[in-house]
């Protein structure tokens, strides 16, 4: 067996108390899908792990005006089965039903997520494709950033230490394009293409998996040319293939997302 | 499913050990624990190939709870080293390490914790020396020598892998030739050449190595995962001096086998624990220490083969090499198997095979399912469709104009082919659909194969028939899914005549059950129950005097019928015979079987294990993907005594062969493997399954095991690689050369880059 | 070395128990409450070995923390037979020869569970995309899936009559 460092555990039940808590050595999980892989191949030692699952704030999925707002610590699973996920931003629901396995959606969590910055994460491609939000608190204050701006490289985000990630925010657009085109042989998928429809004739492109960051291209559809985009993001060659297979397939994914999202219009 | 009464040979019995498995009673070795145990935590080696410089364990030994850190120093007065045909692997290393992983030093700690705590603080000093990681860089001039010493161990069972000394890094070499290859090739209208690799591959039983280890006066006891616990019992008892009496093997159910955990692995790491602390020691591995113990073979295999217009074949040449890493284990075996399996199951008027299997400095590989045939068959079968293609005649035709016809040697001195190849031809082609009209990017690929299986034919079983009416049936075999305990129970209850569910098989204990050879080679049906089959045989005899007696006739005038002695007034049940002779409900009778090389196993192989396995592919251009429409396997396989379980192990050898040949590859990248973890090494799952299975068992009543029966559980395996690059050949026009057939290399072959 | 104290249902009994904060839930069950039918293999959650049932989701206990359970009901694979009668899953699995060596096999009981709590009668389709984080090495997973497809259509037909 592989086994975790020594650590101690807090379970604040209060989100003022999880807020004193938490620092770059007292490190906030909820799931520790992600987290907990890292203590045991030795590559994070915190000082203690804070328990996020028990502040009721971080476990909510709400309509605010037309924002869907998401807890930080809600499951991949019950964001999947969620009507109003559903109902509102249907793709989000889309998506998280594929993370990982069964038992990797039942534990992990949307937060856990972003804040593990996994560079294959279909939930960043996603969300960065909508536009959404990351709300960081901590007892300084808080703020807000976009995910594209949250997550700065693989497993990088520019939360501090004594953050908490506690919701994710994505507009409610009725009506919204949003389609996401994902190549998976592997445990993680060597290519995924959120496309989005914006007005009359722009696309959003978000091109994730490839590279060691999510990058996005936007413009009228007869400027955006998948052979071109693929030739131009950054490709990582690895066990899942060659730098000009994942070319290839970043341009049939590219394609395949805008003919469905042409399909729809 | 059966009720009571019946579940004999040839019936779809419950597997007696399925209650235990799906309500996890069942217990496997690294379940094992005792009390006062110490924890051995393994510290491996980061380099490929280095000097031990120093090893230092004083902080690790200050650790918490750390009661002991051994090394290669510390094991004076022992035989060091393990490997039974060439006794190369150190325990520990000894002022060298071979591969990046290798054991350098065991941390004891009183918890698992804290030994895994106590391993960190090992740190070890290396010089580096220039490091070989496929065969290429090993043969080539200049190359680090691997070994300067000759381990021969000189065991005549080991009689086909018997080596010369090794010359640079060469572990073994054989050759096989008869007629006059050179000749017969220059004489050839059409001449095919072929070339392929076979990737390097990890068994993944699921249930990694463990040991757990008791030295006292009495002696060595261990519990572990080994397929053949009489096999480590040699090792042990060679480190230790101790004789065979005083050590004991045991392995519980295994967690998954497939080869992998044949011969020695842990045990010795345990035992030199317990050795050195006086206290049981567990040791268990994870599944990266799993990777690092043991792997299979990689081959580059090329074949020249001769034929005349009609497809007939004048000639094969044959030549293996084999990547068998830094230490030989079962490599010279592997190898030898596969020269004779390469050429697969027809009439060869001349050949010539060179094997060499080469010293690496990666982790060792030993036997996987297939034991060299998949290596071989892949070039060998590819071959075939290849000259098939060229000469315009069907692939199945070229096949039946060569097969060998039963009763017939291919190989001279060897056993004639127990099976009718052309008829499992037939119904393999049949079932695969092969004269269908497929869609575009479909392409349907086959491949035959024989193996001379059944390892050596050297097994003994013990059948006691007990006050009560009930029968133990002791085996040294082993129980690692295949079904052996069920298989067994099922042979002693029909030569009873008695109902199954009075038969419990005991297995796998040197100390108390009789000596199995090993548990392997797909020779347990075929040759433990034979053991068996004589055990009851033995013992039935020795009831019908008992019970002759105790009717007060003769013997001539008794029989064995349904559990009784029957004379010709009245009949007396087993237990009641056994009462009558001991004066009580007291006493039993033993039977005693023993199968040894003689009479009609004389002749070797035992039996051959033929693989005749056809898949339809379908292709997708845009991302190369190979979706599997549809799998038939046919077992020719004798006489299935419980056909589930026959099945059973055709699927699960043919999902291992659909691994090797799409998914699976453990790659280095320097000197250590990228990807020794379940993430990045890929293997089949759920929905991975093909569309179609169909599984055929032809049964001849044709084998020399119990009512006509061959072994079973590698023969899908074998073909299959060749199968499945035929297909793609077929669904896209390139031919492939080397497997696994993963989406990027698919694409790769059907989108050559533009040279200039 | 840190522990905690811990309170949880398992398999229905109550237990209160000291632990390292460091075990994983399936150290704790193995070693600490000696419940090895909970099996433990790659250790980086896709094999499934390990599934065990927190609040009857299922989770990959090779990684995740002991103390996690608190307050929580646990179901193992030691608690789906009902004394000596097992549970409908178990004896579809054995009818249909849905396992070999067995060491996955608990794991597959207890996803088959979670799956079937989930959606009663699945197609073929579903069972296989739900199986995707079980590995079996033995059986090439088609008796596995016929077993679950007989137990799913079983429920089926008991519901619709």
């Amino acid at each position: 067996m592989s086994f975790l460092p020594d650590f101690t555990h807090r379970r604040p039940l209060a989100l003022e108390e999880a807020l004193n808590l938490v620092s770059a050595d007292d490190m906030p999980y909820a799931g520790g899908t992600e987290l907990l892989l890292a203590m045991k191949a030795g590559l994070l030692r915190p000082n203690s792990l804070v328990d996020l699952k028990h502040l009721p704030e971080l476990r909510e999925i709400t309509v605010d005006g037309d924002d869907l707002i998401i807890g930080a610590a809600v499951t991949h699973q019950i964001v999947a089965g969620s009507h109003t996920v559903r109902d509102s931003v249907p793709i989000l629901a889309e998506v998280a039903a594929q993370v990982g396995n069964p038992r990797v959606r039942s534990v992990g969590t949307l937060g856990g997520n972003l804040c593990f910055a996994e560079p294959r994460s279909d939930i960043a491609t996603v969300l960065i494709a909508l536009d959404a939000v990351v709300c960081l608190l901590s007892a300084r204050g808080e703020r807000e950033l976009s995910v594209a701006e949250f997550i700065v490289g693989p497993y990088t985000t520019v939360r501090e230490g004594d953050e908490i990630l506690t919701a994710i925010r994505v507009q409610i657009v009725p009506g919204r394009l949003v389609v996401y085109e994902q190549f998976k042989t592997l445990e993680r998928p060597t290519v995924g293409v959120a496309a989005v429809g914006l007005d009359d004739r722009s696309v959003r492109v978000v091109v994730g998996a490839v590279g060691s960051v999510v990058e996005q291209f936007e413009g009228p559809r007869h400027d955006i040319d998948p052979a071109q985009i693929a030739q131009h993001v950054e490709v990582i060659a690895d066990l899942g293939g060659s730098e000009r297979y994942k070319r290839h397939l970043t341009e049939v994914s590219i394609r395949r997302a805008l003919e469905r999202i042409e399909a729809t219009r | 499913m059966n009720g009571p009464g019946i579940g004999g040979a040839g019936s779809r019995a419950s597997r007696v050990d399925a209650r235990a498995k799906v309500t996890g009673e069942a217990h496997y070795a690294v379940d094992s624990s005792v009390e006062g145990m110490l924890h051995g935590h393994v510290v491996r080696s980061t380099r490929a190939h280095a000097t031990i410089e120093h090893v230092d364990t004083a902080e690790a030994l200050a650790s918490s709870g750390v009661v002991a850190v051994l090394t290669g120093a510390d094991l004076q007065g022992l035989f060091p080293r393990f490997g039974h045909i060439i006794a190369d692997r150190p325990i520990l290393a000894i002022d060298r390490v071979r591969y990046y992983g290798e054991p350098i030093a065991l941390v004891l700690g009183d918890t698992a914790h804290q030994a895994a705590d106590g391993a960190e603080l090992v740190t070890i000093r290396y010089r580096d020396l220039p490091t070989v990681i496929d065969t290429e860089q090993a043969l080539a001039e200049g190359a680090p020598i691997l070994h300067d010493e000759d381990y021969r161990l000189g065991d005549a069972t080991f009689e086909e892998a018997q080596s010369q000394s090794s010359i640079g890094n060469i572990a073994h070499e054989v050759t096989l030739e008869w007629g006059d290859a050179n000749e017969a090739l220059a004489a050839s209208p059409l001449i095919v050449e072929t070339t392929t690799h076979y990737p390097m591959l990890y068994a993944y039983a699921m249930e990694p190595y463990n040991a757990l280890a008791t030295f006292d006066e009495d002696g060595l006891e261990v519990v572990s995962t080994a397929q053949h616990p009489f096999q480590v019992r040699e090792d042990l008892a060679r480190i230790f001096s101790l004789p065979l009496n005083r050590v004991r093997v045991q392995s519980p159910l295994l967690g998954g086998g497939y080869g992998s955990k044949s011969y020695t692995k842990v045990e010795p790491l345990a035992a030199i624990g317990a050795w050195a602390c006086g206290r049981p020691v567990k040791v268990a591995l994870d599944i990266e220490g799993a990777i690092h113990t043991t792997r299979a073979d990689s081959a580059v295999v090329s074949a020249r083969s001769g034929f005349d217009l009609e497809g007939r074949l004048l000639v094969r040449i044959f030549d293996i090499t084999m990547n068998t890493g830094a230490y030989a284990d079962n490599g010279p075996l592997v190898l030898a198997k596969a020269v004779n399996r390469c050429f697969g199951p027809y009439r060869v008027p001349s050949l010539r095979v060179i094997g060499r299997s080469i010293y690496t400095n990666t982790v060792p590989s030993s036997s996987y399912r297939g034991f060299g045939a998949p290596q071989g068959n892949l070039t060998g079968e590819l071959n075939m469709d290849q000259a098939a293609a060229q000469l315009d005649i069907d692939p199945g035709e070229i096949r039946r104009r060569n097969l060998v016809p039963q009763g017939e040697s291919h190989i001279p001195g060897k056993r004639g082919m127990d099976a009718d190849l052309v008829a499992d031809l037939d119904i393999l082609l049949q079932k695969i659909e092969w004269n269908s009209e497929l869609p575009a990017h479909h392409g349907i690929g086959f491949g035959c194969s024989a193996s001379d299986a059944g390892a050596f034919p050297v097994s003994t079983a013990m059948v006691r028939l007990l006050a009560d009416g009930s029968v133990l049936v002791l085996t040294g075999s082993t129980e690692m899914g295949q079904g052996s305990r069920t298989v067994l129970g099922q042979i002693a209850a029909t030569e009873l005549d008695i109902p199954v569910q009075r038969v419990r098989v005991i297995q796998s204990d040197t100390a108390s059950t009789p000596y199995e050879r090993t548990t392997g080679a797909s020779r347990t049906t075929t040759l433990t129950g034979l053991a068996v089959q004589r055990a009851c045989r033995d013992l039935l005899s020795k009831l019908e005097e008992m019970g002759a007696e105790a009717m007060g006739c003769e013997l001539a005038e008794v029989k064995s019928a349904e559990g009784a002695v029957v004379g010709p007034e009245r009949s007396i049940d087993f237990g009641t015979v056994v009462h009558s002779w001991f004066g009580g409900r007291q006493g039993e009778v033993i039977g005693w079987g023993v199968v040894r090389r003689a009479g009609e196993l004389e002749a070797l192989p035992p039996f051959w294990e033929i693989g005749m396995t056809g898949v339809q592919v379908s292709v997708d251009p845009a991302t190369g993907v190979v979706s599997v429409e549809h799998l038939v396997t046919v077992g020719d396989i004798g006489f299935a005594i419980n056909p589930a379980l026959v099945e059973g192990q055709d699927l699960g050898a043919a999902t291992q062969g659909l691994g090797a040949a799409l998914l699976e590859e453990l790659v280095y990248d320097g000197p250590q493997l990228l990807n020794p973890n379940l993430v990045e090494y890929r293997v089949p799952r759920a929905t991975d399954t093909p569309r179609r299975i169909d599984s055929v068992l032809a049964e001849r009543r044709d084998g020399i095991g119990p009512y006509g029966a061959k072994g079973a559980g590698e023969g899908s395996v074998n073909p299959m690689g060749a199968a499945v690059a035929a297909a793609v050949w077929r669904a896209v026009g390139v031919w492939p050369d080397r497997l696994p057939l993963t989406p990027d290399r698919v694409w790769e072959l059907m989108n050559p880059p533009d040279n200039g | 070395m840190s522990t905690t104290w811990l309170s949880a249902v398992v398999n229905g009994r109550k237990i209160r128990h000291l632990v390292a904060t460091r075990s994983t839930l399936a150290e704790f069950l193995r070693t600490d409450l000696g419940l090895t039918g909970t099996k433990v293999s790659c250790e980086l959650q896709v094999c499934g070995v390990c599934t065990v049932l927190v609040d009857g989701v299922p989770v990959s206990s090779c990684t995740y923390l002991a103390v996690d359970i608190d307050g929580r009901d646990v179901l193992t694979i030691e608690g789906m037979a009902n004394g000596e009668q097992l549970h409908e899953i178990q004896q579809a699995f054995i009818d249909h020869f849905a396992l070999q060596c067995g060491f996955c096999t608990p794991g597959f009981v207890m996803m088959t569970k979670a799956l079937l709590d989930q959606i009663a009668n699945p197609s073929r389709g579903d069972v296989e995309k739900f199986l995707e984080g079980n590995i079996c090495r033995c059986t090439g997973y088609a008796p596995i899936v016929d077993a679950i497809l007989e137990i799913g259509s079983k429920l089926h037909e008991e519901t619709a009559s």
